[in-house]
């Protein structure tokens, strides 16, 4: 298990290879990466600022992704989230999952970012022409992750 | 005892929230949450319009109840978003 929050652009590709060569015993590797959009919800976006309540933000997204592994039977789980300013185009998040088979590690990636969208200690504002506004997590993300629950059950 | 504010919450707490003694009338943190609405109502309108959760010492409350010690750090959290 392998949790980061990062406050510099990271490269998800060399991460994740990083992660894929630490185990042998994996045929599975699943990864998502998130990145900051140009625009959202009709507003032009020039800087994703992410807020963090340090100590508190890792061990949460930590014991999150422990209770995800744990249910799954997951072997393996990263997770990079970056906080700070972020740039349109950036990574904001890499989640990936290493399991046996395939379905283990899809299922293990989708909830943990379902998760994420709805309980990680984590802020964001999105600043650009029109202004900054907080982003908050969207009912549908909510819902998302209710049913997410109840399939993995 | 340090109070620290996250998101929306932050743009308008006040900063010396970052250090301050604990008031006579504030022994839960029912109390602390009564008090911070009464003496800042920025801080109160936010409140009212959204869940706010709060952390004690980077643990998890469940219980408003609980007593507020004056060396504790309560974080107030409104709704997260990561990902």
């Amino acid at each position: 298990m392998d949790i980061r929050i990062v406050t510099a652009a990271f490269d998800p590709q060399s991460l994740c290879e990083q992660f894929r060569a630490a185990r042998r015993d994996a045929g599975a590797l699943v990864s998502f990466v998130g990145l900051c959009r140009a625009k959202t919800g009709g507003h032009a976006v020039d800087l994703l600022t992410i807020q963090q309540y340090e100590g508190f933000t890792a061990a949460e997204i930590g014991r999150i992704a422990q209770d995800i592994a744990a249910r799954l039977s997951c072997p393996d789980i990263l997770v990079v989230h970056r906080v700070g300013d972020i740039r349109p185009g950036e990574a904001i998040v890499l989640v990936a999952a290493l399991s046996e088979h395939r379905e283990t590690a899809f299922d293990a990636v989708r909830l943990l970012m379902d998760y994420l969208k709805t309980d990680a200690p984590l802020w964001k504002k999105e600043s650009g022409p029109d202004g900054s506004r907080w982003i908050e997590a969207r009912a549908q993300d909510r819902e998302r992750r209710i049913k997410a629950d109840e399939r993995i059950a | 005892m340090r109070l620290v504010f996250f998101g929306k919450l932050g743009d308008v707490a006040p900063s010396h929230f970052s250090d301050i003694a604990r008031p006579d009338e504030v022994r839960t943190l029912a109390d602390l949450k009564a008090w911070v609405v009464r003496d800042q109502p920025p801080l109160a309108s936010l409140m009212a319009a959204t869940p706010v959760r709060l952390i004690v010492n980077q643990a998890v409350v469940h219980d408003l109840s609980q007593t507020v010690d004056d060396h504790d750090e309560i974080a107030f959290l409104p709704p997260m978003s990561g990902g």
